[in-house]
């Protein structure tokens, strides 16, 4: 039975659906690195060790982590920053799905509806959705597969993504501190982090706080 | 292509909800539907397959239903009202077509309640613009179609023909046999179309009148016992209620290419369906245990097919099995996802595969002939249509014919 | 949803683009006293769109997302059209399904946020174009008047189908020489606003969008009757002036015309006895708050 390889791109014009091509989600307990099953803690350290091998590790907070919609995102937001600080990784938002009018400044968010665009702009080799609702986390997956040379992993609150090289489910705020634990850990083996410095920009209402740096 | 998902033993995940154990303002208890189909005693009773809808949707803790008349679901659609005047549904109408049935339904749904209706034949062909919108904003909308006649000179009587349209509309589409099958499927039909990973509308279709109009002994769940609550919130997409972030945000937005789209994102869209209906087979299986069943599917003779068919077929084998002629039988439950592994496995030493059909089109020989090896090997019939019966005389009649065996008819 | 819980999460605050940190700090959420005024001091509703440069509809979005009551809690339903252009930027959840089921839509969704929601008010406007509530939606919004489902259903009247290029629709007036009525439109502009009372509306009112003052009233109107009474309809004149041969800076004076005497716009309401009593006891309910916040804000601060 043929196993299709969900692998960083550039992949085809329109690359399949990983579902289509027979590829499970985990179940609970378990991740899925490139379409295989496996246990969950085996994805940490695989995960980690991609984030320190990046040259430019990302991570893409979505609407579900950004907005304090809830009492329990902003626990997660945290968590999120603490991991972008252990590494250190950029943060770029999806603030929402709309296909934003006139454009996006590709430098300083993503979008599900070109979310290549980013990926291109800042050079980024290895990236981290969590927070972005399942639907245009796949669609994303998928562009960001078919265009780019991105190796893409989800922390997905719900079930997962097969159109990720690497997924993790069921993810809430003990899972993203375990990834940073994971970091920690290999940093603290002696694996050394290979990200191009930068500097993390930051804005207000009024524009750019600081200018991100790359 | 469409790995076999082999899963048995595997209970669906079907609950880690907040509500589990509590009761509704029934006095029901929220239930896991293992817990409701596997651990819980079942009671025969001899009902109507209208009635054996609404007996679902009493434990089924439906939000909405919106009803419209047509001959054969007007009965359960009434029947429904009857539960929406005991409590048991929040809200319930009728709608001025099935056009806006379905809008309506959407509505609902878009704002977070679990929604059932049921609709026939030319009524599911007037519905049909909202169907891919259902599946395509990811609405897992619970349809009961009782298949009928749709085209002209008009009927009322059974015809599988609308379930070929349904086919590519993104949504679930399972095919029930009997009554005991409608209400199984009715209920964990809700649960696999909830999924967060799969959440698309559903389609459970049985044969009009076959079904729906005669009585049949089919065990129930206690009434004690009904699903738990949909949780809008274990969802893929954003619930529009204004509760929930991104708050700039259109369900759904045009993403037809223009120049600040990226060119794939419609298809994109399009394969996640796909691939929502796909990821639906994982809980498909645990739950109906298997797409599909099998009896001596190891024989050389096979018989292939889904509904009330597979019934009239069962009869046909123990004919023939009378005189000798060994005979086996593939039931088909789920048409989308379609069994393809299951189907190419079950029918690997087959040299003769029967696909006898309650519609001219011969749809499902169609999808079977696209799916297996030495697709010679199906015959596309025997065929009724505008609710002819399919007497297994008639299937065993057409089958020694093709097999070249005489009969009393094809010898005259 | 409360004013409060439209925030961003500290932690993250500081990658967010400036459009949300406005939308968050100065957006009118939670203003009871919202209104037209408020566009140009505090972020408005709307992002930046695509429609047409001097677009009447595109000043009729901006004025009706500054009167609604409680935005924070309204829920809109579109249709195919100009404004789905639109729709995407608009910081309340909207709903786009298919052309012309907009009531039917909207009918399920207000029943549901009813049944789910029942000690918040969830406020749900349909806001389509003259082709989705007169041509192909006119069964489902006069249906969903008769049933007399509680929501506002606003159409944007261009008197054609401007999205697909200028072709007749049933407001058209007469006479009109459109794509699809290539010897002129041959039958009356239908009268809406009378179909919309007869149908069961309680409110129901027919103006442009030239005076800010009055699309802003007549939104409260509709949206708080619909609330308490049942279905309100509102009819607003947003001229395409592509489609009509106008340039950019002509639509005001174009709406300005169709509303003088004799005019098809001329500003007309009818309003059931019940809706009225409403409006009377919300008009004293203001008016006693106004005076009590003044009063408040006169009393010495450490008294």
């Amino acid at each position: 039975m043929s196993h299709y390889e969900v692998k960083a791109g550039p992949e085809a014009f329109l690359p399949p659906a990983a579902a289509t091509m027979g590829n499970i989600l985990p179940d609970p307990g378990e991740a899925h690195i490139g379409g295989k099953i496996v246990p969950e803690e085996e994805a940490y350290e695989h995960a980690a060790r991609k984030i320190l091998g990046a040259k430019v590790p990302t991570i893409f907070p979505g609407p579900l982590v950004l907005w304090k919609w809830n009492d329990h995102v902003a626990a997660k937001a945290k968590a999120i920053r603490e991991l972008a600080n252990e590494v250190p990784m950029r943060l770029i938002p999806m603030a929402d799905y709309r296909p934003k009018y006139p454009k996006i400044d590709a430098a300083v968010e993503i979008n599900p509806n070109h979310p290549n665009l980013t990926i291109w702009h800042n050079k980024i080799d290895v990236c981290i959705f969590i927070g972005v609702h399942c639907h245009q986390a796949n669609l994303a997956l998928k562009m960001i597969r078919a265009s780019t040379n991105c190796y893409t992993m989800a922390m997905c609150a719900m079930a997962g993504h097969e159109d990720a090289c690497l997924s993790f489910r069921d993810a809430d705020l003990e899972k993203i501190q375990r990834l940073t634990a994971a970091v920690k850990k290999l940093k603290a083996e002696g694996v050394e982090v290979q990200a191009n410095s930068f500097t993390q920009f930051q804005m207000d209402r009024s524009g750019f706080v600081v200018e991100p740096v790359n | 292509m469409n790995k076999q998902v082999d899963l048995k033993g595997k209970r669906v995940i079907a609950s880690k909800h907040v509500k589990l154990g509590q009761k509704n303002r029934k006095g029901q208890t929220y239930t896991d539907v293992n817990d409701i189909f596997y651990k819980a005693e079942q009671t025969p009773n001899f009902l109507t397959g209208s009635e054996v809808i609404k007996e679902a949707i009493r434990r089924a803790s439906v939000g909405t239903s919106v009803a419209y008349p047509i001959t054969p679901q007007s009965e359960a659609a009434a029947l429904i009202g009857e539960l929406y005047a005991e409590d048991y549904l929040d809200e319930y109408f009728r709608g001025e077509s099935e056009f806006a049935v379905m809008g309506q339904c959407a509505g609902a749904s878009f704002g977070g309640h679990r929604v059932f209706t049921t609709t026939a034949g030319p009524g599911t062909l007037r519905a049909m613009e909202n169907f891919p919108m259902w599946a395509g904003s990811r609405l897992p909308i619970q349809v009961c179609v009782t298949c009928r006649g749709i085209n002209s000179p008009l009927s009322i009587q059974p015809d599988t023909l609308e379930m070929h349209y349904l086919l590519e509309t993104g949504m679930l589409v399972w095919h029930a046999e009997t009554a005991q099958d409608l209400y199984d499927y009715i209920l964990k039909g809700f649960i696999v179309a909830e999924q967060p990973d799969v959440h698309v509308p559903i389609a459970v279709c049985c044969d009009g009148f076959f079904v729906t109009h005669t009585k049949d002994t089919v065990d129930l769940s206690p009434e004690e016992l009904c699903l738990t609550p949909y949780n809008p919130y274990e969802s893929p997409v954003t619930c529009m209620d204004m509760e929930i972030a991104p708050y700039r945000m259109m369900r759904d937005p045009f993403v037809m290419k223009s120049n600040y789209i990226n060119y794939s994102t419609h298809a994109s869209w399009q394969q996640e369906i796909k691939a929502a209906v796909e990821r639906s087979r994982k809980h498909t299986i645990a739950l109906l245990d298997g797409l599909i069943d099998e009896h001596n599917s190891d024989r050389e003779i096979l018989i292939v097919t889904s509904g009330t068919a597979v019934s009239q077929s069962r009869e046909a084998i123990r004919l023939l099995e009378e005189e000798g002629i060994k005979v086996g039988l593939v039931k088909i439950k789920t048409v989308r996802p379609f069994p393809y592994e299951e189907i190419k496995r079950a029918t690997k030493h087959a040299k003769h595969i029967f696909v006898p059909e309650f519609n001219v089109a011969g749809w499902m020989a169609r999808e079977i002939k696209s799916t297996i090896p030495d697709n010679e090997r199906v015959y596309c019939g025997p065929h009724v249509a505008g609710g002819m019966t399919m007497p297994s005389e008639v299937i065993v009649e057409e089958i020694k014919t093709h097999l070249g065996i005489k009969t009393a008819q094809n010898s005259r | 949803m409360s004013k409060e819980k439209i925030q961003i999460c500290e932690d993250l605050a500081d990658i967010m683009p400036p459009e949300y940190h406005k939308l968050v700090e100065s957006a009118t959420f939670g203003n009871q006293d919202r209104g037209w005024k408020d566009i140009g001091s505090s972020t408005e509703l709307i992002e930046q769109h695509s429609l047409c440069a001097g677009c009447p509809e595109s000043i009729a979005f901006r004025y009706i997302l500054a009167s609604l009551p409680a935005p924070e809690d309204t829920v809109f339903v579109g249709s195919t059209g100009c404004t789905s252009l639109v729709f995407p930027h608009v910081a309340v959840h909207n709903i786009h399904s298919l052309f012309g089921n907009q009531n039917a839509i909207a009918s399920g969704l207000k029943r549901t946020l009813k049944s789910r929601f029942p000690d918040v008010e969830k406020d749900v406007v349909v806001l389509a174009g003259d082709g989705a509530t007169v041509d192909i939606g006119l069964d489902m919004t006069m249906q969903s008047w008769f049933r007399q489902e509680k929501f506002t259903t606003i159409c944007f009247d261009n008197e054609l189908y401007a999205n697909t290029g200028g072709q007749e629709s049933g407001l058209m007036q007469k006479g009109f020489v459109a794509k699809m009525a290539p010897k002129g439109k041959n039958f009356e502009k239908v009268r809406l606003p009378e179909i919309a009372r007869e149908a069961g509306c309680a409110y129901v009112a027919l103006l442009t969008v030239s005076k800010p003052n009055r699309v802003e009233q007549v939104i409260k109107n509709a949206v708080l009757i619909a609330r308490e009474v049942g279905p309100t309809f509102v009819q607003l004149y947003t001229p395409c002036i592509l489609e009509i041969g106008k340039q950019s800076m002509e639509g005001l004076d174009e709406m300005k015309d169709s509303e003088s005497i004799g005019g098809r716009f001329v500003q007309k309401e009818y309003i059931s006895d019940e809706a009225q009593k409403l409006l009377d006891s919300i008009k004293i309910e203001t008016k006693e708050r106004k005076k009590a916040a003044k009063e408040a804000a006169k009393k010495p601060v450490n008294a």
